[in-house]
């Protein structure tokens, strides 16, 4: 399915399967796979190192706030420790608005340790290439609005190639019939996501299971999030909850065309054959034969 | 020339009393099982009539038989590409109410009602359904209903006729009806083998009965369709479509089918005739007016003995040979011209052929005295009460002279009889008649001979059928000659 959306075809779907094979095979491998690359692609859309809080906590110095053990264990299996009842695990959902933080594929004790090493080397440069996206203040414009609208609508390609929004996403309002079902409506991602920096963050490296392989190769250049942004923030501002009016007009219009199909069949193929006697008969007794 | 035998068949309608005993016999033999009840191989219309199924004769509707376009012959039905697109809905089949819900009575009531002020009655139940229903029609709702403004006035083959001739085919004092018993006719050119998908239906090379082969049918349907007669029906239990046999079983066994056999009027008649298979797309090809005698020409004289040899050539039979020499059909169809194809124009070559009915003589009145002879001696063949142009569109493909013909010499047959035996008219007269008639005196002895006297040996003249033979043709007996009979059903073990 993913596969279908990048484009690559069947073919290639078998080629990560077949990496997470030979990582789990030499087990240390995945150790080896670069940190920085690692915490790009898995990990950005919620963090920063000293960017400030995205959907989740700024890691800046992390390694003062708990100990190595503890964060090793956590990132392995967040749920896991929130579950277990851990105060700190529990007091960082509660900061999140309730978002636990998912399990990452080929997430092992050595890419962990890597980790937090790499975190705490980072934590030490004035600037970490991890600050985060500096996505502007500035009031959004009309324009950056209509320009969201034509990216999310995929009247504008995406410059990296990646999919067009609305194959997997609806927006209350954009389209008379709402846009894709597969991904979550979002008409208000912007208040989910926590504002501006959250949902840039996101944009930029998008780390879902579902968005992360298809946008992996894909990503979403500076100025197309600066417009999406504008039309998530605007569609947030007119308020309005999640479309279902359009998930009406779809069944609708399907009932409808439906209908239509069938009357136009019928037109079509007026002259088969529908019995003799009947007619026949029922023509004699209202005089006609 | 490519000599070929088919056991042939004619109807005299002249002798038909529409008693279905017919019907009946086929019924009990071969269409009393589950998914049958509603077919009648056999069934008895009345004419003027709609039939069964209703109007089956309209082929604009039903779209039965071949048609002749761009000087190709086509099925009306399906060519290739719609039989592929329509295999799975093919349309023209005639509903379950044009041919009729079958029905039977429940009986049981009349045992088990409880006491009440009023008879118990036995209410129609449906042998589809199992429920109750409401009895609107029959395979032969409309028997002697020669007038009716529904049935009668519905039959497609009114349509040969003027607005005089139909007023006075419906006015109170001529009112008449005849009757028309139909069973599958064995084709030369049968559609409906020419459109099974599946190749299910074939024509028996020695006898050339058409079978369905219930083992290859997939229940596409597409002969219920093809049939212009609409004698193949599909059996709704087993999901495939069934057709008269010609009671092969009885044939070969030395029997009259079953419908033959039983039949009261004695009208029916079997026989061999040779035919020449190589010239039959040639002949289906004629423009209408010649057909009868394009028909007629491919059924070769069992006498010549050019026929003989090429007959012998392609493997028929001596003893065929000699039992195509003693038909009763070759006599009515070939020799006397008395018998007539019924819709030639479908050009699928029925073999079986019919003897036109004579209607009632309409009796002249002057005075008070009752006459029924006339100066033009022909002249109720003209007026009689069965327009000639309504026959011929039955039985003539249109052509009233062939009709009219074969009335003629039945009539002067009639006459040449009541000079000799009655006397009420002058040898004379009935030889002037028998002159103008085309037939001589021997002639009109042999036809009054087999019309009204004739026995059970004359009328079916079977063919020693050669299954022996005919099998050989797909399999080498010597490869069963170790083995056990027809194989078995399950075969025996050593052992407990
Ligand atoms: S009458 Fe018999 S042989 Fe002729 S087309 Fe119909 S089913 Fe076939
Ligand atoms: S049994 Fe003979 S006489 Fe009676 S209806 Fe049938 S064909 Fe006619």
């Amino acid at each position: 399915m993913l596969d279908w959306i990048t484009g690559k075809g069947f073919r290639n779907s078998l080629t990560p399967r077949v990496c997470a094979m030979v990582a789990l095979l030499i087990g240390t491998a995945a150790a080896q796979q670069d940190a920085g690359t690692f915490f790009k692609q898995n990990c950005t859309s919620c963090h920063t190192i000293g960017g400030g809080r995205l959907t989740g906590p700024d890691l800046k110095d992390v390694g003062s706030r708990r100990d190595r053990a503890w964060l090793v264990q956590f990132l392995q299996s967040p749920k896991a420790m929130i579950d277990s009842g851990d105060l700190y695990a529990t007091k960082l959902q509660q900061e999140a608005r309730g978002v636990v933080m998912p399990n990452i594929a080929g997430m092992n004790p050595q890419q962990a340790q890597a980790l937090v090493d790499m975190i705490s080397t980072e934590s030490k440069l004035p600037r970490s290439q991890f600050a985060g996206m500096q996505i502007s203040d500035r009031p959004l414009t009309d324009q950056d609005i209509a320009k969201g609208r034509l990216v999310f609508l995929g009247e504008q390609q995406l410059s990296g190639g990646g999919p067009a929004c609305i194959s997997c996403h609806t927006v209350k309002g954009l389209t008379l019939l709402g846009g894709g079902r597969l991904g979550p409506d979002l008409t208000r991602v912007y208040e989910r996501l926590q504002g501006r920096k959250g949902l840039a963050a996101w944009l930029s490296s998008p780390a879902s299971p579902t968005m992360a392989p298809v946008f992996k190769d894909h990503a979403i250049q500076p100025e197309e999030v600066l417009s999406l942004v504008a039309l998530f923030e605007d569609s947030a501002k007119r308020g309005g909850q999640d479309d279902t009016t359009s998930l009406l007009n779809f069944f609708l219009l399907g009932v409808g065309g439906m209908v239509l199909g069938l009357i136009s069949l019928d037109a079509l193929w007026k002259t088969r054959f529908r019995g003799v006697r009947r007619s026949m008969v029922h023509k004699n007794d209202r005089g006609e034969g | 020339m490519n000599v070929r035998s088919q056991v042939s068949m004619v109807f005299h309608l002249d002798k038909c009393i529409g008693c279905h005993t017919c019907s009946i016999a086929c019924k009990n033999i071969w269409t009393d099982r589950k998914g049958t009840e509603y077919m009648w191989w056999n069934n008895v219309e009345t004419k003027p009539g709609t039939g069964f199924p209703t109007r089956w004769e309209d082929q604009e509707r039903y779209k039965g038989g071949w048609e002749k376009k761009n000087g190709d012959l086509q099925l009306r039905s399906q060519n290739k590409s719609s039989a592929l697109f329509n295999i799975f809905h093919n349309p023209n089949q005639p509903t379950l109410d044009d041919y009729y819900e079958p029905w039977t009575y429940d009986y049981q009531n009349l045992f088990n009602a409880p006491e009440g002020a009023d008879q118990p009655t036995a209410k129609p139940i449906s042998m589809v359904t199992g429920e109750y229903i409401n009895v609107e029609a029959g395979p032969n709702w409309d028997d002697d209903l020669g007038g009716s403004p529904v049935y009668a006035q519905n039959d497609p083959n009114l349509e040969s006729l003027t607005p005089e001739q139909r007023e006075q085919l419906f006015a109170t004092e001529r009112l008449v009806f005849f009757y028309f018993p139909r069973i599958c006719n064995h084709c030369l050119n049968p559609s409906c083998v020419a459109a099974c998908p599946s190749g299910a239906l074939y024509k028996r090379g020695e006898d050339g009965i058409v079978l369905l082969d219930q083992k290859r049918c997939r229940g596409w349907r597409a002969c219920v369709a093809a049939c212009p007669y609409k004698k193949t029906y599909f059996n709704w239990s087993t999901g495939k479509s069934e057709k008269c046999i010609l009671c092969f079983p009885r044939l070969e066994t030395g029997q009259a089918p079953a419908c033959f056999h039983s039949c009261v009027g004695r009208i029916r008649y079997l026989g061999v005739l040779l035919y020449d298979a190589a010239r039959i797309e040639e002949v289906a090809k004629l423009p209408d007016d010649q057909l009868i005698e394009g028909q007629r020409s491919l059924i070769l004289d069992p006498f010549d003995p050019e026929v003989i040899a090429a007959a012998r050539a392609s493997g028929v039979h001596d003893s065929v040979i000699e039992s195509a020499q003693k038909s009763p059909v070759y006599q009515f169809v070939k020799v006397w011209k008395l018998a007539l194809p019924p819709h030639l124009e479908y050009r699928t070559f029925p073999m079986l052929f019919y003897v036109p009915p004579m209607s009632p003589v309409m009796a002249s009145q002057d005075g008070g005295v009752i006459d029924h002879v006339s100066g033009d001696l022909f002249h109720d063949i003209e007026q009689s009460r069965v327009p000639v142009a309504y026959l011929a569109k039955l039985l003539g493909a249109g052509q009233e002279n062939k009709v009219r013909y074969a009335l003629r010499k039945q009539k002067a047959v009639r006459w040449y009889r009541r000079a000799l035996t009655v006397g009420d008219v002058t040898m004379e007269v009935a030889s002037r008649m028998l002159a103008e008639a085309d037939c001589s005196a021997e002639e009109a002895e042999a036809i009054y001979q087999l019309t009204s006297l004739c026995t059970f040996e004359d009328r079916f003249v079977i063919p020693p059928m050669h299954r022996e033979e005919a099998i050989q043709m797909m399999e080498d007996p010597l490869e069963h000659k170790a083995s056990a009979g027809f194989g078995f059903v399950s075969a025996p073990h050593r052992g407990m």
